[in-house]
């Protein structure tokens, strides 16, 4: 493969590496939160939507 | 209809549409993009710290507007102050997320680039603090007890704001470890032609990502304000019961 460097033993193959990974883990781990807390949370009740939680 | 029936779709197209984005300008960076003569592929970790700390001083500005609008609104109007507060809590969390990015992938190009982790630099030392201002913020939001803390958090939240442009003139005043700027930083500034789709896509890439944190983190936020007001009405009107 043209990019097996990234998987090399050196300092900076491990960091380039580590840095990619670390974006993904992050981002995806945050997106992973909101949506575990969006499953806790409870829906509207249906008696407030038409006012208060029209956008929601 | 309801809006959450026509946002849904236009949320599933926008994610597929930024998964895709990310993944072909990650392609750029990590296979496309020419490794740069100096400090060899390290250099390509550019691609992804780069966008992150831009964004990272974006969001505060959406922090700012919304917590001046909440300041604005609290009394005068409360059902736009809580859309208010709904935004600046999830730019307030997107901004964190994007400046400990920043952070981290700072300190892991610079363990490689020039032998250390970490130095008190002007730029590092700005942005640290620009972390810890909206870290504090979350805490506040989150720990305070007093009822007064989503108008304490955004008193807090417009004084954060003057540290962004201190972190982004910090390698224009100050030239100390960090690189100086790569882009309007004068006549020797800038990337080579060649790294620009790389740069310029995952730019795009992580803006449309971060669009999409944020319009996510909202939606909660109005739902669980909704579940609150919902609560509480269920609550009055129990209590009216017991007094009848």
């Amino acid at each position: 493969m043209k990019f097996t460097w990234l998987f090399g033993s050196s300092m900076e193959a491990h960091h380039l590496l580590w840095t990619y990974l670390a974006v993904w883990l992050i981002q995806g781990g945050y997106l992973a939160w909101i949506v575990w807390q969006w499953m806790h949370t409870d829906a509207p009740a249906d008696a407030l939507d038409s006012e208060t939680s029209e956008e929601f | 209809m309801k809006r959450s029936r026509i946002l849904a779709p236009v949320a599933i197209v926008w994610f597929l549409l930024t998964l895709a984005a990310i993944a072909y300008a990650t392609r750029l960076g990590l296979i496309v993009a020419p490794t740069e003569a100096t400090m060899g592929n390290v250099q390509r970790i550019f691609y992804y710290h780069v966008p992150t700390s831009m964004l990272s001083l974006l969001f505060p500005y959406i922090n700012f507007v919304a917590s001046l609008c909440y300041l604005y609104w609290r009394r005068r109007d409360p059902l736009k102050a809580l859309t208010a507060d709904a935004v600046a809590i999830s730019s307030a969390e997107v901004t964190v997320v994007y400046s400990s990015l920043s952070l981290l992938t700072g300190m892991l190009w610079g363990r490689a680039a020039w032998g250390i982790w970490w130095t008190w630099d002007a730029r590092l030392t700005s942005m640290l603090l620009l972390w810890l201002l909206y870290v504090s913020y979350l805490m506040l939001r989150k720990l305070s007890s007093t009822g007064q803390s989503h108008t304490l958090a955004a008193v807090l939240s417009v004084f954060a704001a003057i540290d962004v442009p201190i972190v982004f003139m910090s390698i224009r005043w100050w030239r100390t470890q960090h690189p100086a700027p790569v882009f309007g930083g004068g006549a020797d500034s800038g990337i080579d032609p060649s790294m620009k789709p790389a740069f310029g896509w995952n730019v795009l890439a992580w803006a449309m990502w971060g669009i999409f944190l944020l319009a996510m983190r909202y939606a909660l936020e109005r739902r669980r304000q909704a579940s609150e007001q919902d609560a509480a009405l269920k609550a009055i009107e129990a209590s009216l019961e017991i007094a009848r």
